[in-house]
């Protein structure tokens, strides 16, 4: 029975996916229809299968089948295993079960809106089948009982958010926008790579089951073990949008907006942190391991969160808080409560999504994605939509017992334990959240309510597939956060400090935006330094595009010229050169002169008879 | 000088060393090809020499300068007929006219 929700949970992308590329032209018209119905089937299957575990009974289950065995003692003599088996298969558990519950409802409830927010696309057929091959590749990864079939649907998660970024490829900012994430992806992935290939040598399994912190101490020594854990957080680090890889994710805003909504909340970045969940006993092994990881979190949710504040471009807002709240999860990895950052991405999942669809309602309506045009144009007429955003931003900033509260609270509390300074930064982010969350909801919600005439009238079937998804995003954000609260347990302290920092942190936006005419006034007369740094993004795509143009391009040339001269002249030009002259000096012998010719016959006869008299004398 | 076989031998190899000098030497195609003529003698000098004093069968020897006669005559049929074509060609028996081959 398991098996068979898995296998049908697993499928039904893929089935989605081929069923709309083999459509007939004329019939392209229901590849939304298919796109819907397979994902519903998928998030019904988890459904079910998370019914039937409830409270983790039956767990863990795994169905593997051995899949290459290798033994090479010719290769590696003193490898400690003695052969390798390499699995495929299925693991399930409490911590995939919730994955994959997420995982496929998110991706049914961004199909279903993604047939209001696509409705005028002309390539529909064509964003349909590749959302579903996303969510394809994100079960795979999540349902994959070792780390080689994850680092495998890892890539196709990769290649298919390169496909859906890139969607509108006409458009140059968008072509270069899927192009900057597969790059900086693979950067990242080589280490990922290369962590699985020490892992297998070193180790001999890649399984889940047998990964666990003992047994690899056991084997390893500590050194190798820090290395294997930094080099597998690399690939984490670029899938989970960590600094300094972190530029992709808002590019990555290029492409349709639903997909923003998946890219943040299930799928790509999500697969970085359940990573870091999935095969903790891998980092937690290395005490070093947990602190570098500890500090790039730290590092990128205060990059993520400063560089929020300033940005005009909604998507982009949200962007930049996704990479800071992404930072916080990694932190809490990193102080050693994987279960709090886990936590926090099921609830952010939910709650992100909400705000991206919904900052997909106001894009949709008012075709703009800066802020402060939306609340000209009268972003607060959308009741719905601004209450959906209110309440996700809420959530976002932690205000309880909204879902952003319970997992944030966990993490800041793990992170405490562990390290002040740390702690500080992580409260300082939860400052700046609340700071840029009620700034960007300030914005858009100024002006008058004013009477518009609708720019169009929208059929129920739209109106449905708009509304629904965030009412049930928004329920279930709720509800996550109250299935996670058995973890959770009551602190007066910890409330009283989030509370005080979401006070501060929103008075401060209330503060200064207030009255947003006269801050839009103030943000057009001059910039103050600290703005001009934020607004080159700490300089950080300019220092990459130093390393790439100039010292990439160097080294380019420089290889160029090599190419050219050693290889090319000296090797291949030059050998070909010189037997070209070797022919030359023959072909002056045959200068058509008989007797020269005979001259040359006789001498040459001359010189072999007495070479053989030389040779031969004596012997009969 | 006695009738030995050396003396056949040296008359021999100074008729060949004449016909090569006049093969590698001379310009003129039809001196070229009595030089021939004259390294084809110096050969059945040889055979004769060596039939005469070492071999108990008397006619062996002259039966190969036969031969080698009658293959100097055909020899000399076919060279001079290319010869008189040449000069039928190029107005010239020199040997240094016929270059055409040249690589």
């Amino acid at each position: 029975m398991d098996l068979a929700l898995l296998w049908t949970i697993q499928l039904s992308g893929l089935a989605a996916f081929l069923l709309i590329q083999l459509l007939p032209r004329s019939a392209k018209k229901i590849a939304p229809a298919i796109g819907i119905a397979l994902s519903f089937l998928a998030a019904a299957a988890s459904a079910k299968l998370l019914l039937d575990h409830a409270n983790g009974f039956g767990l863990p289950v795994q169905f593997s089948h051995p899949w290459l065995a290798v033994s090479d003692r010719a290769v590696w003599p003193n490898i400690p295993v003695e052969r390798y088996a390499l699995f495929v298969g299925f693991l399930l558990d409490p911590l995939n079960l919730t994955m994959i519950t997420l995982v496929t409802s998110i991706s049914f409830f961004v199909q279903l809106f993604s047939f209001y927010y696509m409705n005028e696309d002309r390539s529909r057929a064509r964003y349909f089948g590749f959302l579903s091959f996303f969510s394809f590749s994100m079960t795979g990864l999540v349902l994959s009982n070792n780390l080689l079939q994850t680092f495998l649907f890892w890539e196709l998660v990769g290649l298919t958010s390169y496909l859906l970024i890139g969607f509108w490829y006409e458009k140059e900012s968008a072509a270069t926008a899927a192009r900057k994430a597969f790059v900086v992806n693979r950067l990242a992935d080589l280490g990922f790579y290369l962590g699985i290939i020490l892992v297998l040598i070193l180790f001999g399994s890649l399984n889940f089951t047998d990964l666990k912190s003992q047994a690899l101490a056991q084997v390893l020594p500590p050194a190798t073990l820090t290395l294997v854990g930094v080099l597998v957080f690399l690939g984490v680090m670029g899938k989970s949008a960590q600094f300094p890889f972190h530029v992709w994710l808002p590019d990555a805003m290029e492409g349709p907006t639903p997909v923003s909504a998946l890219i943040h909340s299930a799928t790509m970045v999500a697969a970085g942190v359940f990573l870091l969940h999935r095969a903790f006993d891998l980092f937690s092994a290395s005490a070093t391991t947990l602190l570098v990881i500890l500090s790039v979190g730290c590092l990128t949710a205060l990059t993520g969160a400063a560089l929020a504040t300033i940005q005009r471009d909604m998507k982009r807002i949200l962007a930049y808080s996704t990479v800071s709240q992404l930072g916080l999860m990694t932190m809490a990895v990193g102080a050693g409560s994987s279960t709090a950052g886990f936590f926090h991405l099921s609830t952010h999942a939910y709650f992100k999504s909400l705000l991206f669809l919904t900052s997909g309602v106001f894009i949709h309506r008012f075709h703009t994605n800066d802020i402060w045009e939306i609340g000209q144009k009268g972003g607060k007429n959308d009741r719905l939509a601004i209450g959906f955003l209110a309440f996700g931003l809420l959530s976002l900033s932690g205000l309880p017992p909204l879902a952003g509260f319970f997992s944030k609270d966990l993490i800041l509390e793990a992170i405490k334990e562990k390290n002040l300074f740390f702690y500080s930064g992580a409260l300082f982010v939860s400052f700046l959240t609340a700071y840029y969350s009620f700034r960007m909801f300030l914005v858009i919600a100024r002006g008058r309510i004013r009477r518009e005439e609708r720019p169009h009238a929208e059929s129920r079937a739209l109106k449905i597939s708009r509304n629904v998804p965030l009412l049930c995003l928004a329920t279930l954000s709720l509800v996550a956060a109250f299935l996670g609260m058995p973890s959770f347990h009551f602190n007066f302290e910890m409330l009283l400090t989030t509370a005080a920092i979401l006070v501060s942190g929103g008075g401060l936006a209330i503060l200064r935006f207030r009255d947003p005419e006269a801050a839009e006034q103030k943000l057009l007369a001059g910039k103050t330094f600290m703005q001009k740094i934020l607004e080159r993004k700490f300089f950080i795509d300019d220092a990459y595009e130093f390393l790439v143009k100039k010292v990439g391009l160097a080294i380019a040339h420089a290889l160029n010229r090599f190419d050219r001269t050693v290889i090319n002249g000296l090797m291949v030009n030059e050998t070909s050169f010189s037997v070209m002259r070797l022919g030359r000096l023959a072909a002056l012998l045959q200068n058509g002169a008989l007797q020269d010719y005979l001259a040359w016959a006789m001498t040459g006869g001359v010189l072999i008879l007495f070479a053989f008299l030389h040779f031969y004398r004596g012997t009969p | 000088m006695s009738q030995s076989l050396q003396s056949y031998l040296v008359i021999s190899s100074a008729l060949f060393a004449i016909g090569v000098f006049g093969l590698l030497g001379r310009r003129n195609l039809v001196a070229v090809l009595i030089s021939l003529e004259l390294i084809l003698n110096s050969a059945s000098l040889n055979f004769l020499a060596f039939n005469k004093f070492s071999l108990p069968d008397k006619s062996l020897g002259q039966v190969f300068v036969i031969f080698i006669i009658a293959l100097a005559a055909a020899e000399v049929c076919v060279a001079l007929s290319l010869i008189l074509l040449l000069y039928r060609k190029k107005d010239s028996i020199n040997v240094e006219d016929a270059k055409e081959l040249r690589g």
